[in-house]
């Protein structure tokens, strides 16, 4: 089976800096892999690991965070066999319509896929558009949400936990599956995989290899900012009574 | 001089914190500390992660890694407030792949793979610590067996470690150099009584007294050539050394964080601790010791990695590291006041685990003993 995983790379939470006009500045923000596509990862390995024979390619696509090859490093030592990068200055900050064209160009380039994971949504801008937008660009079927993922012949059964039921569906492949951050706990690399992680191949590509140019965006971004800080309340109940509770809940309810 | 770290380690370290803060919360090694339990979990997961086998070479189903890069992960361990001082690493491999027989490295190099150290070094005994010379325990032959007689104390590990290297004397032998030899002894033998001591520190492993009632054991079980048994050692010592170094830094750092971050945290008099220079002064001389301490262990490790003498540099490092550490930890204790002093605070069990390393692996006399022989030897003809 040919599985691709889908990532992105975005900054680390921890070292963002909002300045006095509440922007971002994310200068000094070192690279990490976005938390929800370890579950992509993850699942891939998995899958690939039930049925032998199967590949994994990692496929990010985006700015110059990704020729840092200590993260490429990282992706790879989580299971796949190898690692595609779309690197291109107009995917730098690309929006979702955008990222999935770039995504469908190569996972075309790379000559085909069975199932293309996602996560979630992305870990900075996490609009959980991505998969749906790839899966529709590339015609096939797509479905979020998934929970669960089991292989099967010419299909996947995926699971999607609703509000109150359970959905079990069979996806014909080829497929796009967008899963949760509940479908597994993504493992840690080993030592062993750490240090072969740079002898697996990359391949790196710009949207001119691709043949294609971006368009002019749909969404224009206006301004990123950081929420207003507001003073906390202070407002304190002593004692659980009944009066006070309904004090609590009604101060709740002013306040949302 | 290049003091960047390479991707690939600064990965190794990533993956270290996130094993022991996803897995192994700071209450697990306070609950194994209070029971005195082993944490076989934890050493469990150090081996399926692989770091129990880095610097073990490739053809033995290990991970090739320099010593610098396994001193590094030594450190991280440490950092994380986990007990370092449990890894044994690689060097139980390369003793055996040195001296040992192919039957004694396979055991090894499988045991190592659990993650907990193959074998305890059963040398010290009640009169004999760093005067190896006085070590009673006796092997003898009888009808193509070999009987081990005496008592060990102070083993590491000999609860807990599925075997373990005696060394003992041939009471025949005349010359003292020539009379000791290592043997391969699985602790379940019968004969062999184990006690465990009681300590302040370093509960989570058992360091016992170690009984030999005529264990009966095969020829077989010499480990090298007979009568080498000390020149076997010798090397493992100087490792030893560095790695007891390693484990200091770790502690240390922990133990530094904490106290920095409660000194932002802690008001008195309408500010916090760390707003006043007494607590700012002790905050920068530990800061420097524990860069030095770094340094000093880098630096060894990279010695042995290219192939120099560690011989004096061991025994400065182990020295200067010990001390430094419990500087630190009892500095950190003191910013921390009363709560440092408490069991729910890790400080105190670092404070409690980092005293040994002044006295295991050599006291801090020996290691002046070694390195100021060394030193006045290095300038006798200049």
């Amino acid at each position: 089976m040919n599985i691709v995983t889908c990532f992105k790379l975005v900054p680390e939470e921890q070292d963002i800096v909002v300045n006095s006009d509440r922007t971002l500045n994310l200068e000094k923000a070192n690279t990490k892999i976005s938390l929800y596509d370890l579950n992509a990862v993850e699942a891939g390995t998995e899958l690939a690991a039930a049925i032998p024979g199967s590949k994994v390619n990692a496929l990010s696509v985006g700015g110059k965070r990704l020729e840092n090859t200590k993260a490429r490093k990282d992706i790879l030592s989580r299971g796949p066999d190898a690692l595609y990068a779309v690197i291109d200055p107009s995917l730098e900050s690309a929006l979702p319509r955008e990222t999935a064209a770039a995504l469908a160009a190569a996972v075309t380039k790379i000559g085909g896929f069975d199932v293309i994971l996602c996560g979630e949504g992305s870990g900075d801008l996490y609009a959980q558009q991505v998969g749906l937008l790839l899966g529709s660009l590339l015609s096939v079927p797509v479905v979020n949400d998934v929970s669960k993922l089991t292989a099967g012949e010419g299909t996947v059964t995926v699971e999607r936990t609703l509000e109150t039921e359970v959905e079990v569906l069979s996806v014909p492949l080829p497929a796009v599956i967008c899963v949760t951050s509940d479908i597994n706990t993504p493992k840690i690399p080993s030592m062993k995989t750490i240090l072969a992680a740079g002898k697996k191949p990359v391949t790196s590509w710009s949207c001119a290899d691709l043949g294609i140019t971006p368009g002019a965006a749909p969404v224009v971004v206006q301004s990123v900012l950081a929420p207003e800080q507001a003073d906390r309340k202070k407002v304190i109940l002593e004692g659980d009574s009944d009066s006070n509770v309904a004090a609590f809940v009604e101060s709740l309810r002013k306040t949302l | 001089m290049d003091f960047q770290l390479t991707e690939e380690q600064e990965l190794l370290l990533a993956s270290v914190r996130e094993l022991i803060s996803r897995s192994f919360p700071a209450e697990y090694f306070k609950k194994c500390d209070e029971e005195y339990k082993y944490p076989i979990e934890f050493m469990n997961a150090l081996g399926e992660n692989g770091i129990s086998m880095l610097g073990v070479p490739e053809d033995l189903g290990g991970i090739p890694a320099d010593l610098v890069t396994q001193m590094l992960v030594i450190e991280e361990v440490g950092r994380m407030g986990a007990p370092c001082f449990l890894m044994m690493g690689a060097h139980c491999v390369h003793n055996m792949m040195d001296f040992g027989n192919k039957e004694q490295l396979a055991k090894t190099v499988e045991a190592l793979a659990t993650g907990v150290p193959p074998y305890s070094l059963a040398i010290t005994e009640p009169q004999a610590g760093s005067d190896n010379n006085m070590l009673g325990t006796s092997y003898t032959r009888k009808n193509g067996k070999v009987y081990l007689n005496g008592q060990k104390t102070f083993i590491s590990g000999a609860a807990d470690y599925p075997y373990m290297l005696v060394l003992a004397r041939d009471p025949e032998g005349k010359d003292p150099k020539k009379c000791f030899s290592l043997w391969w002894v699985d602790p379940k033998t019968p004969g062999i009584r184990i006690n465990r001591l009681h300590k302040i520190g370093w509960r989570m492993v058992s360091n016992c007294e170690v009984f030999f009632d005529n264990v009966e054991i095969e020829e077989s079980a010499l480990v090298g050539k007979e009568g080498n048994g000390f020149g076997h050692l010798m090397r493992n010592f100087e490792i030893e050394r560095l790695t007891i170094a390693a484990y200091s830094v770790g502690p240390a750092e922990c133990a530094f964080e904490e106290a920095a971050k409660y000194s932002n945290q802690r008001v008195t008099f309408g500010k916090t601790i760390g707003s006043y220079q007494l607590i700012q002064n002790k905050l920068t001389q530990m800061a420097i010791k524990i860069e030095n301490m770094k340094n000093y262990v880098y630096k060894v490790a990279w010695q042995d990695d290219n192939k120099q003498s560690l011989r004096l540099s061991s025994a400065l490092c182990k020295l200067y590291c010990s001390q430094a550490a419990q500087e630190v930890i009892d500095d950190a204790m003191q910013i921390m006041g009363g709560v440092g002093y408490t069991e729910d605070c890790r400080i105190s069990r670092l404070w409690r685990d980092i005293r040994v390393s002044r006295i295991g692996g050599g006291t801090d006399e020996i290691m002046t003993y070694i390195a100021g022989r060394q030193i006045v030897k290095e300038y006798a003809n200049k």
